[in-house]
């Protein structure tokens, strides 16, 4: 059961979070949540897909690291092989809660850095200490904030771009069929992905809406990243020696 | 003289008028072409509409993708909820007894007819929960589809219970903001004909002669074209299904998050049933019965019977009751001249099946599809529609039928009546001596496009325990272990969806919300 706490420097002064990339650190994921200010980013290493939210239906966009549940192949025994790690992986066990301050006699809901207590990354040993020796934040620190606001701007700015795809019909189900080295075939359903016939024959009054609010470039970063789709390939046929 | 058919003038708004005038309007109009058909509609605001078809098929889906209209605008707009089929209580005997008709057809139904294998498992499950999951969900007043499924998909086959006002009104809206029909409000004071009887005009106060090549009459229970212009006779299908009367009333639920029924329930009553349909905010129940058995005091006090255990009985005794009156029965004809009637202007039956709107679908998707291109075809096209829809009414009649010959009731003249086989067709005896030795299956339709699957007759017949003693040829002993698979597949199948489905009350919330997507 995950047990979360507000970051402090009394209760948490000695903490520790082990930055090290395994599978029992919880980092055997096969996708994870992305969003389009750091697709630029992640189109370079990863797939872009988009999934639907189980408990809402709503679209969202995920960066993909294997073909199957648990399957992260860019876990090594050296840790995570690629230039860059999607901030909702990076950013663990951090996540973000709220609490109510009253500011001038008004209640309001603040955004506050949580931790899981019972994450296997939380130990007083080894890693990244969360503050120096009197109290003040680490870099460390600052920088896990620093992502959580990134992430939390992320999914409001998912809403905003998956409203506006799916307004303009801009997504189509996607079956990914891969063949293995060896002949064996996988097929992956519940993926989604850009119309790039819709996208054609959109009137240039749309077209325009969609390049000066930024959403044509991460349209042109998620249909660049289905190449990665190859080279996911590739590490899963030399993972099995094929 | 051949002349084009280009101009459409629907008569009349209900229901009936603004669904025939969408899937018209999304197969004919084209928007900015000068030769485009034209579809105009004509209502009278001071004649309000009749809000008895509450219940859609399956259809209803297609038929709202067709028009372009987003499904969860549609669900949130029109009260509307899912609808897996009709659950009949106490049809048999008059105590504990109660049957699905769902919309999904038996597993691997055009692959292997289950009916022959389940007649032996009869003592241990009953035939719908044996061979679709479909029941069961009902029972658990789960939803036929996930939020991540898309518009119109489902895990579960469904059509609709909506708020018939509502309904009307958001069509109304669709069709003359996207679908470019035109609406007019105002009152018909006359009509004027061609030498040939074609209708040439309707005249109205404001806006003077409507001119069209094609008249649509769905002015209901008014017959403003079929009956008044053209005398079109009347048959009565009074003899065979006796009930004329219905009383309806509204009941709210006690809790906002009050559970929403997957089926629409029809509870069988001493001298007729009551209809129990599920929307999101409200129930609406009505009582169908024949008023050569009971007064109209009676039915009503048995319809606050009914509902009393929902909203208390001091509620109950002061709940608006609307009564409603039904000649059931249809047109000699409905395409004569340049003139359809569509919906009761067409004919009406007891809401038994919902199949008041779904006649209105199939009318309008063949008006749309067989639109003749002149005046010389539209006779052929005429004498089409006029036999396909008497045969579709003489389906609808015996399918009705079929849910109350085999009854054992004993408690009251109405059923005693309704045992009565003198009243039945020749066609539905037919089956029902067939069925003996055979269970229903494909070889009974004998029709295209029929109304109701083998399989609606395969719910209901073992619904109502009718039986059926079947040789074991050499090819059901070949089937029977691939049959015993499929039963198994069910049962699987049937828990999987226990567990993965909302309720419809949470799913309709979440759809509030979110929306449903299209892919």
């Amino acid at each position: 059961m995950a047990k979360f706490e507000m970051v402090n420097n009394v209760d948490h002064s000695k903490i520790k979070i082990n930055t090290k990339r395994s599978a029992e650190l919880g980092d055997n994921l096969w996708f994870c949540l992305t969003f389009p200010e750091e697709f630029r980013a992640v189109q370079a290493h990863y797939p872009i897909f988009f999934q639907k939210e189980e408990e809402t239906g709503q679209f969202a966009p995920v960066a993909l690291f294997g073909f199957q549940h648990q399957e992260n192949l860019f876990l090594s025994e050296q840790g995570w092989d690629a230039g860059y790690m999607p901030i909702a992986v990076a950013r663990q066990p951090f996540t973000i809660g709220s609490q109510i301050q009253t500011v001038d006699g008004q209640e309001q809901s603040q955004r506050v850095l949580t931790l899981d207590m019972e994450n296997p990354r939380v130990n007083t040993e080894i890693g990244q200490s969360l503050f120096l020796e009197f109290g003040g934040n680490s870099d460390y620190l600052d920088q896990m904030a620093d992502m959580m606001e990134a992430l939390h701007a992320g999914i409001e700015s998912n809403k905003k771009f998956a409203a506006c795809l799916a307004e303009l019909d801009l997504l189509e189900p996607f079956t990914l069929d891969v063949q293995l080295n060896d002949g064996s075939k996988h097929q992956m359903v519940g993926f989604y992905t850009i119309n790039e016939q819709k996208l054609a024959e959109l009137d240039d009054e749309k077209t325009l809406g969609l390049a000066k609010s930024g959403y044509l470039q991460a349209i042109h970063f998620t249909m660049a990243s289905q190449g990665n789709v190859s080279h996911l390939l590739k590490r899963k046929n030399s993972q099995m020696g094929l | 003289m051949s002349k084009s058919v280009r101009n459409i003038v629907i008569v009349g708004g209900g229901t009936a008028g603004w669904i025939t005038a969408g899937v018209l309007a999304a197969d004919h109009i084209v928007p900015n072409d000068e030769n485009s058909v034209t579809i105009t509609l004509i209502e009278s605001s001071d004649i309000p509409i009749i809000g008895v078809g509450e219940g859609t098929w399956p259809s209803m889906r297609d038929t709202l993708r067709n028009m372009g209209i987003d499904e969860g605008e549609f669900l949130t707009e029109c009260d509307a909820s899912f609808k897996q089929g009709s659950k009949f209580v106490n049809w048999l005997r008059e105590q504990q007894h109660s049957y699905y008709h769902p919309f999904s057809l038996p597993e691997k139904f055009f692959q292997l007819n289950l009916a022959n294998h389940w007649v032996n498992i009869s003592d241990k499950i009953n035939f719908s929960n044996a061979v679709t999951y479909q029941g069961m969900l009902c029972d658990h007043d789960l939803a036929p589809k996930q939020i991540t499924t898309p518009q119109y998909a489902f895990a579960a086959n469904y059509g609709y219970h909506l708020d018939a006002g509502k309904f009307s009104h958001f069509l109304k809206q669709h069709c003359v903001d996207k679908l470019g029909v035109k609406h007019i409000v105002d009152t018909i004071s006359d009509v004027k004909q061609h030498a040939n009887g074609d209708i040439a005009s309707v005249v109205t106060n404001g806006y003077g002669d409507v001119t069209g090549d094609l008249f649509i009459d769905c002015s209901g229970l008014h017959g403003l074209l079929l009956d008044k212009v053209y005398k079109v006779p009347f048959v009565s299908r009074r003899d065979v299904l006796g009930n004329d009367s219905a009383l309806a009333v509204q009941v709210p639920y006690a809790n906002q998050d009050d559970i929403i029924q997957s089926a629409t329930v029809a509870t069988a009553q001493k001298n007729g049933w009551i209809w129990d349909i599920g929307l999101q905010s409200r129930r609406g129940v009505g009582h169908v019965y024949c008023s050569d058995f009971c007064t109209d005091t009676q039915a009503e006090d048995t319809l606050r019977k009914y509902i009393a255990p929902s909203m208390g009985s001091k509620a109950a005794e002061n709940a608006n009751i609307r009564k409603l009156s039904i000649n059931p029965g249809h047109r000699e004809c409905f395409w004569q001249n340049n003139c359809v009637a569509v919906g009761m202007a067409a004919g009406f039956i007891e809401p038994l099946e919902a199949s008041a709107i779904a006649l209105v679908e199939q009318s309008a998707k063949f008006i749309s599809t067989q639109l003749p291109e002149n005046s010389d075809l539209m006779p052929i096209i005429a004498k089409r529609f006029n036999d396909k829809f008497l045969d579709r009414w003489q389906q609808i009649i015996d399918f009705l039928k079929l849910h109350y010959v085999l009854t054992q009731r004993t408690d009251s003249d109405y059923w005693q009546d309704h045992k009565n086989l003198d009243n039945v067709s020749d066609g539905l005896k037919e089956k029902l001596t067939l069925w003996q030795t055979r269970t229903p299956y494909t070889f009974d339709s004998t029709a295209t496009e029929e109304l109701f699957p083998s399989a609606s007759y395969q719910y209901v017949y073992y619904g109502m325990e009718g039986q059926t003693r079947i040789k074991f040829n050499r090819k059901l002993h070949s089937e029977m272990q691939q049959a015993q698979a499929i039963f198994k597949e069910n049962a699987g199948k049937t828990q999987k969806m226990l567990s993965a489905l909302n309720t419809n009350r949470e799913l309709l919330n979440k759809i509030k919300q979110y929306g449903l997507a299209k892919v």
